[in-house]
């Protein structure tokens, strides 16, 4: 390739004089910096985008989690049904089926009837992996299920418009009751946003593509289920949920 | 009035023509820095590559649309830019047609925001919108491969590549 390229620049030196040929070297310089800057942009944007979308195994973890169901929050591990949602606290979607199966849901986590898993993933951006990280100091306060409920209560119309913050963050976990000093520490320090990292990754390795995704012992139900309260209870009832 | 021959404006037309491919490209490449995830999962999502090489082209994707923008539009390997971002439209032209083709309900991700469709439909017309701009693109690399010398660019290309 190297010798095509050089083809046209000695016919023009040969055909035309010195003008270019003076320059030359000079050009040549600006030139390769140039090159060797674009390379480098990109080089190193490819290299940290892959490198940051990395399980890190010296993450702190938050109670509940288990690391081999893709390090989502984990209920009743024991009980035969297992339920993984994968969702987006930004995630309109997720809010309506929060809404409709939400208080459901919670109350077969609470009568230990269910093994239900959540993954907060943070497909749609920056303030995804700000509320799931905070869900997880959350869960540390074993106030998981209320502050998920109160993140969907609360979801601003706009995707990452700079409504939740770390300020907001902690007060949605006063106002269902945590009074720990210990869970404003954890989301001001940011303690468990690289356990939001893992638990994206882990996502995107499963192919998870939309938000959200509610896996029935391993399968996905149908979306109609999804917002429909009394099929979602019946799809239960068959895989066993008493 | 005199005619306008071609020869004379061509190297205007290279220069509108670097910076139109140039421009779309480092666009789509930078609103699809801002989220690495959503960027792997557009490319999931039109099942061609298996998962986790869908995963690594995602993430690198957005950086190699700037790389070739950056290079077309200061006018670096312009003839070898243009095949580069030419090629890459042609590929997307192929990955809408197929996801059309197999009636995958997802948004293209050109510019962000790919992955499943917000309804979870087909949208057909949007499929075509976007296959039909992505072929313009093609049309100017080819453009750009003809006629590589154009003004304000930092590589001088020989005359022999302004004869039209």
């Amino acid at each position: 390739m190297a010798e095509k390229k050089n083809e046209p620049n000695q016919k023009k030196n040969t055909g035309k004089g010195g003008a270019v040929g003076k320059n030359k070297g000079k050009d040549n310089g600006t030139r390769n910096l140039v090159i060797g800057m674009i390379l480098l942009v990109v080089l190193a944007g490819a290299g940290s985008a892959i490198a940051k979308n990395r399980t890190n195994t010296h993450a702190a973890l938050p109670s509940d989690v288990s690391v081999s169901e893709g390090y989502g929050i984990s209920f009743n591990p024991k009980a035969p049904v297992k339920l993984d949602v994968y969702e987006d606290f930004q995630c309109p979607h997720c809010r309506d089926f929060e809404a409709v199966n939400g208080n459901y849901i919670n109350s077969l986590v609470r009568a230990n009837k269910m093994h239900v898993v959540f993954h907060p993933i943070t497909l749609l951006g920056p303030e995804s992996a700000l509320t799931a990280a905070a869900s997880a100091c959350a869960s540390d306060q074993g106030k998981f299920l209320d502050y998920h409920m109160a993140l969907y209560k609360n979801q601003p119309t706009a995707e990452n418009s700079g409504y939740w913050t770390n300020e907001k963050l902690a007060l949605i976990g006063h106002s269902i009751g945590i009074t720990s000093a210990k869970f404003d520490t954890c989301i001001n320090t940011g303690k468990y946003a690289t356990w939001a990292t893992n638990v994206e990754t882990d996502a995107t390795a499963k192919n998870i593509n939309s938000t959200p995704t509610v896996l029935l012992n391993g399968k996905s139900i149908p979306p109609q289920a999804e917002q429909d309260l009394a099929s979602l209870k019946n799809l239960f009832k068959a895989a066993g949920v008493k | 009035m005199k005619r306008i021959s071609h020869a004379a404006i061509a190297p205007w037309l290279t220069l509108v023509a670097r910076l139109l491919l140039g421009g779309v490209l480092l666009a789509a490449g930078y609103l699809k820095t801002t989220n690495p995830a959503q960027a792997a999962a557009s490319v999931r999502v039109y099942r061609v590559l298996p998962t986790g090489l869908a995963n690594v082209f995602g993430y690198a994707l957005p950086w190699i649309e700037i790389g070739i923008a950056l290079l077309l539009i200061l006018g670096i390997w312009v003839r070898y830019s243009a095949v580069a971002g030419g090629g890459l439209m042609l590929l997307f032209i192929i990955a809408i047609g197929q996801a059309w083709a197999r009636k995958l309900a997802i948004n293209c991700g050109c510019f962000g925001n790919g992955g499943v469709s917000a309804d979870g439909k087909v949208h057909p017309g949007v499929y075509l919108a976007e296959m039909l701009r992505d072929l313009g693109l093609v049309l100017v690399a080819a453009y750009l491969y003809r006629f590589p010398r154009g003004k304000f660019a930092i590589d001088r290309i020989p005359e022999e590549f302004t004869e039209g």
